[in-house]
């Protein structure tokens, strides 16, 4: 008898003790020299990947466990080189929006610095993540943070996560039953395959392009025959 | 008898009643010579004479006559682009602007030993405090297409992701340039066209849960 007492109570001080972390990653924008000219032209607004990521807070907050937190990673260099082309200092804009949500962004510059931000282990300070977002710039293979950004139209390697990156990030970082999305382009046509198989837990992404140009959160471009997969 | 008389009057009144031929008006004052224009009048001796013009402003002139060419190349906008910008000094490799469509990337790149054909593809990186990349003075960047440059600086340690065609690419860190004019021809060979991953070793072992 006193040993069921014993585990219930041991589980009940554990799951109390064991907090999660939602993860919401906000890329950075392009810069408007390089798209200006373009039919196709990315990011006229340079706070696409922030807004969409704070207007899902609030939804977030709801869901969230006691002990439960929710941590927000804003891709740094993207906001100082579109800050310099737009003459406007962007991280006062970023922190002041976050504190109306009561977060406080954590910057990283590039993909190492990420997947550290990423790596748990599930005590108090590095709780494992139960859900993870990605708001940027993406195609089926990648995320890139620095899209159009220091190369016109494209991104450069350390500023890039791509399928062959995934193994750097460890599936025992995420609870069980965790579940990832990312809001990016094509990511449901092979990133979301390739996560699930290396990192072990299922990602929503969009078959087809993501539209963040009404403001708040994206959605899938309109006659592209665009879903969303696993 | 009867019919002199009247020819030799009007040979005589002809002097009087005719104004003097027109000599050829000097409408701009030769070189050394300042036009006096208060004296108002163009029937002056020194305005009837015919303009002395010396051989030297003849050759000026014959020098400065602008071939079509020329005025072709002066009237494209890439006549805007700095003859030379940045830090010229040092190892230099020979670029041809190319754009390609739907295709990230500044051109190809070859020594200049080396012929077009082992060109390289590449996306140019810069820092606008040090040297931005030449299309950056014109008012859009298809208007120095297939001009040629002098491009100084090194590649990368890093690639470039191109993700209209899932390739890598390699990055020039440019330091300055020398503008060479517009290239005899186009460069028509396709930019490399390789998938960009590796074999997913994951597939058949499962999730990576270290």
């Amino acid at each position: 008898m006193r040993i069921p007492a014993f585990f219930w109570f041991f589980t009940t001080i554990t799951a109390s003790v064991m907090a999660n972390d939602i993860v919401l990653i906000s890329g950075g924008p392009a810069l408007r020299s390089h798209e200006r000219f373009k039919t196709a032209s990315h990011d006229k607004y340079w706070g696409n990947f922030i807004d969409s990521a704070l207007a899902r807070v609030g939804e977030l907050q709801k869901g969230l466990g006691p002990g439960d937190r929710l941590t927000w990673l804003v891709f740094r260099p993207g906001y100082v080189t579109r800050g310099e082309e737009d003459k406007q200092d962007y991280f006062k804009l970023i922190e002041e929006r976050g504190q109306k949500h009561g977060l406080v962004p954590i910057y990283f510059d590039n993909k190492e610095q990420l997947f550290t931000l990423l790596r748990r282990d599930g005590s108090p300070e590095r709780p494992k993540i139960s859900r993870l977002e990605y708001y940027g710039h993406s195609n089926k293979k990648c995320w890139m943070f620095d899209y159009s950004n220091r190369v016109d139209g494209g991104a450069i390697e350390p500023l890039v996560v791509h399928v062959d990156d995934l193994e750097k990030i460890s599936g025992s970082s995420f609870t069980p039953n965790a579940t990832c999305v990312s809001y990016g382009c094509h990511s449901g046509e092979e990133f979301s395959q390739r996560w699930r198989m290396v990192v072990g837990r299922p990602m929503v992404g969009a078959i087809g392009k993501t539209d963040y140009s009404d403001g708040g959160m994206p959605k899938l471009s309109e006659g592209k025959g665009g879903s969303w997969a696993y | 008898m009867g019919l002199l008389i009247p020819i030799l009057l009007l040979l005589v009144s002809a002097d009087f009643c005719f104004a003097p031929p027109l000599q050829p008006r000097q409408t701009t004052p030769a070189s050394g010579a300042p036009s006096d224009s208060s004296s108002g009048s163009s029937f002056d001796s020194a305005s009837t004479t015919k303009p002395v013009v010396s051989p030297d402003a003849t050759e000026d002139e014959e020098i400065r006559q602008p071939v079509p060419e020329k005025v072709l190349r002066a009237t494209l906008p890439a006549a805007h682009t700095p003859a030379r910008h940045g830090d010229t000094s040092g190892p230099y490799w020979i670029g041809q602007r190319t754009m390609v469509e739907d295709y990230c990337g500044w051109g190809w790149l070859r020594t200049e030993k080396a012929g077009w054909s082992q060109a390289r593809w590449v996306v140019i990186q810069y820092d606008p405090e040090i040297c931005p990349v030449p299309h950056a003075f014109l008012p859009r960047p298809q208007d120095d297409m297939d001009y040629q440059y002098k491009l100084y600086g090194e590649f990368a340690p890093y690639r470039a992701y191109e993700p209209q065609a899932d390739v890598w690419v390699d990055v020039f860190l440019i330091k300055g340039f020398v503008s060479l004019g517009p290239a005899k021809n186009p460069i028509l060979r396709e930019p490399p066209a390789h998938g960009s991953s590796k074999p997913n070793r994951f597939a058949e072992r499962g999730a990576n849960l270290r």
